[in-house]
């Protein structure tokens, strides 16, 4: 599904975000990008989400080099993957109903699977009795389900969460880790940067760990050559 | 999973167009949710666009006035005769039974000196200073009426008219009219440059508040482009905004040209009648109104238009 081949992200004024980066992260696979602030996890999922361009060296998400992939092509290649967001980045200007709908209407479902399927998204993360509220009449960790269920909504390949556990308690964090585990154990590839060791612990998925840049742990390894899927 | 058709994931392509028309629906509605829910911006932007396409549509409705008033005397080419103020009215009268026997002479009127007088006094509003004159200054008039002909004949009789001896000035009334028909050209022109002055206001205004409107909804751009819109669907609900603003703009606009009209009327009701004319005023027609409107709803789109397209694609997730 993601694969790196030494990739280098420098931006203007010569910060070095990655360093000939390389990996490999398989159809149906879960994994965590850990490190401190700063080396490297949220450049590596924007690469992938197509936000950011490598400078060096070759990024492919199912085949498509990310690299060279024109401006027409990006929406449609993005419909394919679901973000989640420290931040949620929610609309709130309408309600929640209408937020997790947005991706399928993009899409350009009709209204009746429109509805069917978000109230289905919703039902996922436990928030379909909030459908008809605002976002901002949420608690932080109500909204991160909101973010997760539009994420997912459109049913998405592979699922990037850039600290999606950042803001909550212990308690709420290890639901929300748990939905992506449920994801990913219905065939979605999932790809969540993290700090929350502890957590990470728990789950015993491969760790993929970055320092100033540089793939300092690399766990797909050994993983990518006991399943060889084709790739 | 393998395989790189991206857009497999997609609803069925019979869906699509049904789709593709229903969120051009939903924009549409959406962008007039947002209209209303800032009430007071859009009060403004629409006053303001209203009162900008008031004053060309005013000025055309004004005109359009002026010159069917003109159209109806554009049919008659009435030749005064000013007779020498010496001659006595019975003589007047006498040269009037002459000139009506001419051959391309269709009728005749006579004015006699009091009666200039008397209709100048009621009409020109100096009836006083006319009272200290001491002799009546108007000569006896004479309204020929040609038969209908052409130009070049009906020079001929007013060069023959002018002969007379009698006669002191023939003067052809079209003269007058033909100033007119040049002065109203002249204006129609101006009119045609400030028309298209205003437009570009409009078109500026229109872009400067869709700029804004892109402004404040930066967050959600770069949501729904991290969800996967196209450049296209992000761009829908801004151009029907830019729709809405010139269609309410035109309708202001023509509520205040038809006040306006209404506060004028009077005057210009009496006006008509010094011209002696049947005509009843004319107001927008419905062809009018429907081009009015038409065209304020394209500087509508045309601004939004420029505004999406020079702000939008700058706006990309980071």
């Amino acid at each position: 599904m993601i694969e790196f081949h030494n990739v280098t992200k420098r931006y203007e004024g010569g910060y070095e975000a990655l360093t000939n980066v390389s990996l490999q992260l398989a159809d149906g696979k879960m994994a965590f990008i850990t490190g401190h602030s700063g080396a490297g996890k949220s450049t590596l999922l924007k690469i992938i989400a197509l936000i950011e361009k490598p400078t060096r060296g070759q990024a492919l998400l199912n085949r498509i080099n990310l690299n060279t992939v024109s401006r027409h092509r990006i929406p449609y290649i993005r419909r394919n993957i679901g973000v989640i967001f420290q931040d949620h980045q929610l609309l709130f200007d309408r309600p929640v109903f209408d937020n997790v709908a947005l991706p399928l209407q993009i899409q350009g479902y009709r209204p009746q699977e429109v509805a069917k399927r978000t109230r289905a998204a919703l039902d996922k993360v436990g928030l379909l009795h909030k459908e008809k509220s605002m976002p901002i009449t949420l608690s932080g960790g109500e909204q991160q389900r909101v973010g997760i269920a539009r994420a997912v909504v459109h049913k998405p390949m592979l699922l990037l969460a850039d600290e999606p556990t950042g803001n909550l308690d212990p308690v709420l964090s290890r639901e929300i880790m748990q939905i992506f585990v449920e994801f990913n154990q219905v065939g979605v590839t999932v790809l969540v940067a993290s700090h929350d060791l502890g957590l990470i612990d728990e789950l015993d998925k491969p760790r993929l760990t970055l320092n100033r840049g540089q793939l300092i742990l690399n766990d797909l390894v050994d993983d990518a050559a006991e399943t060889d899927d084709g790739w | 999973m393998a395989g790189s058709n991206v857009k497999r994931r997609g609803p069925a392509t019979t869906n699509r167009i049904s789709a593709y028309l229903l969120h051009h629906l939903q924009s549409l509605i959406f962008s007039l949710g947002k209209i209303y829910q800032a009430p007071a911006t859009t009060i403004m932007t629409v006053a303001v666009i209203g009162i900008t396409l008031s004053l060309p549509g005013g000025f055309y409705l004004f005109l359009k006035n002026i010159d069917a008033m003109s159209g109806d005397f554009r049919s008659s080419s009435q030749i005064s005769l000013y007779l020498d103020l010496g001659l006595s009215e019975k003589r007047a009268r006498e040269v009037e039974k002459d000139i009506a026997g001419m051959d391309q002479v269709d009728s005749t009127r006579f004015i006699s000196r009091d009666q200039s007088l008397e209709e100048f006094r009621q009409n020109s509003g100096f009836g006083k200073s006319i009272d200290t004159l001491s002799s009546n200054p108007l000569p006896h008039t004479i309204i020929v009426e040609p038969i209908e002909a052409d130009t070049f004949a009906i020079r001929n009789l007013l060069n023959a008219l002018q002969a007379m001896p009698e006669v002191e000035i023939a003067k052809l009334d079209t003269e007058w009219l033909e100033r007119l028909y040049t002065i109203i050209e002249i204006a129609k022109r101006s009119v045609t440059i400030i028309t298209i002055l205003f437009a570009c206001a409009v078109l500026l205004i229109i872009g400067n508040t869709i700029r804004l409107d892109i402004q404040n909804r930066y967050q959600e751009i770069i949501v729904t482009k991290l969800i996967g819109a196209t450049d296209a669907f992000i761009r829908r609900p801004f151009l029907y905004g830019g729709v809405w603003y010139g269609l309410l703009g035109g309708i202001i606009s023509w509520l205040i040209v038809e006040i306006g009209y209404l506060a004028i009327s009077g005057p210009l009701e009496r006006l008509n009648l010094l011209y002696q004319s049947e005509m009843t005023l004319i107001t927008f027609s419905f062809h009018d109104f429907i081009i009015l409107i038409t065209s304020s709803t394209l500087l509508g789109l045309a601004g939004s238009w420029i505004a999406v397209a020079r702000h939008l694609n700058q706006i990309e997730p980071s």
